[in-house]
């Protein structure tokens, strides 16, 4: 399967995906804008917070310590979704975490 | 939108899996005000009962079932009561349980139990068989197993489970749709459950240290279970959304039908606290079982045992007295049904008589005339004011609770005989284990990856407390400052230890409680065979008391083991029995014994604390005894109880007077409230309410509120009763003070028999006492103290002999005369000479299992080859072990055997021998050990010149082989020097005034740093010096220089200042304690040194 991950602005906030009620109704790929016309699966991740505890070298002296707790959330959407009448496969996904989005088409937009 | 039932749910009872504990999950369901909850913990129901009360208090119907491997144990499916028929899941569990080893169901278990499975519900969830067919597509397998169910219970259901995993396997919504969509194509009942495991999403870091514990791996990938941290509580909306997307997934509409489906399946398994439960019942022993047909049979059987009893132990007056309140007890007893009860105990305790088996009841059961008349109860209640009140009443809310003390090395000769007697209407008690501190603090070290060295370091520094308060302890003890415990990974370890605070970690067996119930047991809990063979319920003690449940608590005592060795040696050596449960309580030297604080050995006042306070208090009757031990608990010890008490007790203050009506209660303590019963019969006295309201009243007064609610009875209630304002303020004010230091005096009493009676043994048969105190080691002293205690009284210490030592402590009368006893010097301050034993003429025979390494069986073998003719008979025929017969050598076990006091041979020429045998054997090794002693001429015993141990070295000899000094104290080889120094025998410190300085040495016995109320630390020396214990007290101030020695030392020198404390108490305030051999050496080369100067 094709994936690549594109960031449309730089910094946290990720692809522009529009969810105004969590899940994802159209996003910009490529420069362009698709309409998700369905949701084909939606799934949860998260774990492997213990890989991520800090070797205390950088940390922030008022750290709170719930923050150690980086269990790596994301849920992800294959959704279909098109421009201009085009239909494709992506999968879209927010880091809990960072609320920022990533975009993977699953198949060349036709 | 309907609310949504959870039916399956893991608790912390799921062990090591569940993060939460039954209460919050049911405080979550009300949150979200759902109607019912189930709990369907993994491999057993250990929390029913909590989870079932917790659900009452929050108003939330239960529901009970149980998480099981089936068929493989990879595969798992849910059974769930339904309603009315839990008793059968319970009896489904108990038989899993006592037919299989590993708590898998098996077809063959189904078929063999179908008559409960009938009754029982199954979910097929995503870890059955059936889940895993459907996975791999394999729909026709997958019908197949449900069918091979469907005749063996109630009813079934494919169990619906989206934990919105990726792709396509158990747990994800595809899967789950596709369960669904396999119901609906076979006209199958599905449900939805959200396989509850934690309560907040928050919670999953807990979960993954949780299962890196119970697989005892460090975290990764592979360790955890979980894929997301979907397995939380979820609220009825998100469970609602889920529905819906499972459903149109499966091609329905949306998710009403499978939440409906649900919702039925909810219903049908409702149960209810009380009638279903059980919470709030009592069953209570069979008629039957005690071969009565009726409750009034039992009632008729428990009087003429009872009356029996009574004109046994009762003569002349007070027979009058004992059949008036044995009316009113029996009446009791009658109104609460507990006649089955009494009679099974007093059954038990004839069974255990009847064995030989020495019992005593502990705890309030001994206020009980009936307790007493039936033999259960040695205290006579009436003589000594206790009362059947303070133990049983019709008021009281809970059950009666009988405790009985036996000996410790025949307890489970008990067990045995109760499960024969009453087989499956007894069963023992689980206790949980949950996790505290340490036990957190170590699991998440190892699942974390942090180094041993460190884990151990705080895990060991850690006290037993409330892991939650980890991180505050730490930053309270010194032993960690090296330790940088602001690093991520241990702040993290530390957070995570804490939220593994008191999570149910194991199930074990209740050290001593025994259910004793009727029949229907098996109904009323679920049971498991334990790690001991036997039946347990899973239920812990509260939960057994909460379904109605009563119990034994058998307790092992050692001491009554010691007291029973004690009475065989006796018979052994005088021909004839002593019934000691018959002396009279009156024995003047008895209590000179206990006076001259000469107790080691004895039950409860062999303590330094307690031998401090006999030497202040001075007791002289029985009922002295039981203030005694009452007065020496923290509570009185704090409240600065004592004092006041001593000052009246010794003529040094008037006795408070309140008022005439109280006197005969208050006269017995010298106006000080030191029992429960005094408390009672004040409140009943001035108030005018009966004894047994008086004692509810008394309950009440433990905590603030309930002072409060008492205060405003108490007051007007004793105005009226014509009371004056200002009495009744100042008893008011002592029953505040003294109510909750209060101490039961049917328990002090019950606990002053075996104290009494082992006194009286130590007095009377020193020698065999302590004897059986060195067999059965019932107290805090090592056996070396013990020995040196048994010298002090003249017995002669023999060392062990091939042919003469047995598996124990034996006592031999001896023509050898030992030392002169010990006397107490006839003080002024106590103006008496006491009279104390004279034990010479007797011996104790070291026992031969007392050899460093020796096994019981190699025991065995020595003792039935008896007589040996020497060291070389004794090599072929003893099977004892190489190692075994040089530590018997070098301990002179054979130096009678070769007559070595009076030949020239030595037991380095025996030590030479021995080897010789051996090469010799071993040459031979492949010939049987008859053939041997025929074919072998053994090597010949020669004196080989060398010279003989020195008496130092068999001191250390025995010092190393059996961890004490048989031959001579060690401290006689330092008693040159400690004469020229002027150090103090402790035996001679009463000679002393207060206030003296003085230099003692000894052996360390023990070294204490209770905790005390200032927080400051005190170090406690006790020290033996071959003529009794010194006690020292080293306060903070003296700490710094001396700690380490105190800690690291084992013979000491001491400079003290005398404390005395009473008539024969002494103790010593430390100034400095030295290593013995280090100032021994100093000396010597000092005057070494000195001698040349001259």
């Amino acid at each position: 399967m094709f994936e690549e991950s594109i960031s449309l602005s730089s910094g946290s906030t990720g692809a522009h995906v529009l969810a105004p009620e969590g899940e994802p109704i159209e996003f910009i790929y490529k420069g362009r804008k698709f309409h998700i016309h369905a949701i084909v699966s939606r799934w949860q991740e998260s774990g492997g917070w213990w890989n991520r505890i800090s070797d205390g070298k950088n940390h922030l002296a008022e750290e709170n310590i719930l923050d150690h707790f980086n269990d790596g959330a994301r849920a992800i959407w294959r959704v279909e979704a098109a421009p201009e009448g085009a239909l494709g496969t992506f999968e879209i996904e927010l880091d809990e975490i960072t609320k920022s989005w990533q975009i993977r088409p699953t198949s060349r937009p036709l | 939108m309907k609310t949504f039932t959870h039916l399956r749910v893991a608790s912390g009872y799921s062990f090591k899996y569940g993060t939460a504990h039954a209460r919050q999950l049911v405080e979550r369901a009300a949150k979200f005000e759902m109607p019912a909850l189930a709990l369907t913990d993994i491999d057993n129901m250990a929390g029913a009962i909590r989870f079932a009360k917790s659900c009452e208090v929050n108003g939330i119907a239960p529901i009970l079932g149980i998480n099981l491997s089936f068929v493989q144990k990879k595969y798992r499916i849910t059974l769930l009561a339904q309603g009315g028929q839990l008793a059968s899941l319970y009896h489904l569990v108990t038989e899993i349980n006592s037919n299989s080893s590993d708590g898998l169901l098996t077809y063959g278990l189904l078929e063999r139990f179908s008559n409960y499975s009938k009754n029982i519900l199954i979910l097929h969830g995503p870890e059955s068989q059936l889940a895993a067919a459907i996975a791999s597509r394999k729909n026709l397998e997958a019908l197949s197993i449900f069918n091979a169910t469907r005749d063996l219970f109630a009813d079934q259901a494919l169990e619906c489970v989206s934990h919105l995993t990726r792709g396509d396997g158990p747990f994800s919504t595809s899967h789950a749709a596709r369960m669904l969509g396999f119901a609906r194509d076979h006209q199958l009942p599905a449900v939805l459950t959200n396989a509850v495991r934690m309560l907040d999403r928050s919670d999953g870091p807990v979960a993954d240290v949780l299962d890196a514990a119970r697989k005892l791996v460090p975290l990764s990938s592979k360790s955890v279970n979980r894929q997301n941290s979907e397995a939380y509580f979820k609220a009825s909306s998100e469970m609602s959304y889920l529905s819906d997307e499972i459903s149109r997934l499966a091609g329905e509409r949306d998710g009403k039908s499978l939440l409906n489906i649900t919702a039925d399946w909810a219903q049908r398994t409702i149960l209810s606290p009380r009638k279903d439960v059980g919470i709030g019942g009592i069953h209570l022993p069979d008629a039957q079982s005690l071969g009565a047909k009726s409750q009034s049979e039992l009632a008729a059987q428990l009087r003429s045992r009872c009356e029996a009893g009574l004109s046994r132990k009762y003569v002349g007056a007070k027979s009058v007295i004992a059949a008036s309140r044995l009316e009113e007890e029996l009446s009791a007893i009658r109104t609460l049904g507990y006649e089955s009860y009494f009679l099974t105990v007093a059954d038990i305790t004839d069974l255990s008589r009847a064995k030989g088996i020495r019992v005593a009841a502990r705890g309030s059961g001994a206020g009980s005339l009936i307790c007493h008349v039936l033999g259960i109860s040695g205290v006579e209640p009436i003589t000594h004011g206790l009362l059947m009140e303070r133990f049983c009443s019709p008021l009281r809310g809970e059950l009666p609770d009988i405790d009985i003390d036996v000996e410790s090395a025949r307890r489970l000769e008990i067990y045995d005989a109760i499960f024969e007697k009453y087989g499956q209407s007894c069963a023992t008690v689980s206790m949980v284990e949950t996790y505290r501190s340490r036990h957190a603090i170590r699991d998440v070290g190892a699942a974390l990856g942090i180094s041993p060295m460190e884990i151990d370091l705080i895990a060991k520094s850690m006290p037993h407390i409330r892991s939650s308060n980890i991180s505050k302890a730490l930053a309270n003890l010194p032993e960690l400052r090296s330790l940088n415990l602001n690093t991520p990974i241990l702040k993290i370890a530390i957070e995570l230890a804490g939220r593994l605070d008191s999570l149910p970690r194991h199930l074990s067996m209740h050290p001593c409680a025994i259910v004793l119930a009727d029949q229907g047991l098996r109904d009323y809990a679920p049971q498991q065979i334990n790690a001991s063979g036997y039946s347990m319920l899973q239920f812990d003690k509260d939960d057994v008391e909460a379904i109605g449940l009563l119990k034994l608590d058998v307790l092992g005592v050692r001491m009554q083991s010691a007291i029973s060795y004690t009475l065989s040696e006796i018979e052994r050596l005088e021909g004839a029995p002593l019934d000691i449960d018959a002396i009279a309580l009156d024995d003047k030297k008895t209590f000179d014994l206990i006076k001259s604080t000469r107790t080691l050995g004895i039950f409860q006042i062999e303590s330094p604390g307690q031998r401090e306070l006999v030497g202040k208090f001075a007791p002289d009757t029985f009922a002295d005894l039981i203030i005694d031990i009452s007065l020496f608990r923290p509570g009185p010890v704090k409240s600065d109880m004592i004092t006041p008490f001593l000052a009246t007790r010794h003529g040094l203050r008037p006795r408070p007077k309140i008022h005439e009506n109280l006197e005969y209660i208050l006269n017995e303590t010298e106006g000080v409230v030191v029992f429960h019963e005094q408390v009672i019969r004040i409140i009943s006295t001035m108030t005018g309410v009966t004894l047994a309201e008086a004692d509810e009243k008394r309950r009440l007064l433990g905590d603030i509120a309930g002072q409060q609610s008492i205060y405003d009875w108490f007051y007007p209630a004793a105005l009226a009763c014509g009371y004056t304002d200002v009495i009744v303020t100042e008893v008011w004010k002592i029953l505040r003070a003294f109510a909750s230091f209060g101490f039961c005096k049917a328990h002090a009493a019950a606990f002053a028999l075996p104290t009494y009676q082992s006194s009286w043994l130590k007095t009377h048969h020193t020698a065999a006492f302590l004897a059986g105190v060195l067999t059965h080691e019932p107290g805090m002293y090592p056996k070396r103290v013990i020995l040196d205690e048994a010298r002090q009284w003249g017995i002669k210490i023999a060392p062990i002999d091939i042919n003469l030592s047995d598996a124990t402590f034996r006592v031999e009368k001896t023509t050898e005369i030992g030392r002169v006893p010990y006397t107490a010097p006839d003080v002024a301050s106590s103006g008496k000479s006491l009279q104390l034993p004279d034990a010479r003429g007797f011996a104790i025979r070291t026992a031969l299992s007392e050899i460093d390494g020796i096994d019981s069986k190699e025991i065995g073998t020595i003792i039935s080859g008896r007589p040996y003719l020497d060291l070389a008979d004794f090599v072929y025929r003893s099977g004892a072990s190489c190692p075994t017969t040089e530590s018997l050598l070098m301990v002179g076990a054979f130096d009678d055997l070769h007559k070595l006091a009076t030949s020239k041979i030595n037991r380095r020429d025996l030590l030479l021998h021995l080897r010789d045998l051996y090469r010799l054997a071993g040459s031979k090794s492949s010939i049987n050990q008859s053939q041997m002693t025929f074919e072998l001429q053994p090597p010949k015993l020669e004196a080989s010149g060398l010279p003989n141990m020195t008496a130092s070295e068999q001191v250390k000899n025995e010092i190393d082989i059996l961890g004490m000094d048989i031959s001579n104290h060690m401290m006689e080889f330092y008693g040159d020097f400690l004469n020229k120094i002027g150090a103090v025998r402790s035996s001679d410190l009463i000679k002393y005034r207060s206030g003296t300085s003085v230099l003692v040495a000894g052996v360390k016995v023990a070294l204490q740093t209770p905790p005390v109320r200032s927080g400051k630390r005190v170090m406690f020396l006790t020290i033996d010096d071959g003529f009794g214990c010194n006690d020292i007290t080293f306060f903070e101030d003296k700490q710094a220089d001396f700690a380490a020695t105190l800690r690291n030392s084992w013979l000491f020198l001491v400079r003290g200042e005398i404390r005395r404390t009473g008539p024969r108490g002494i103790s010593l305030l430390g100034v400095g304690a030295w290593e013995l051999a280090i100032s021994y050496e100093k000396w010597r080369n000092l005057t070494v040194y000195g001698a040349n100067e001259a």
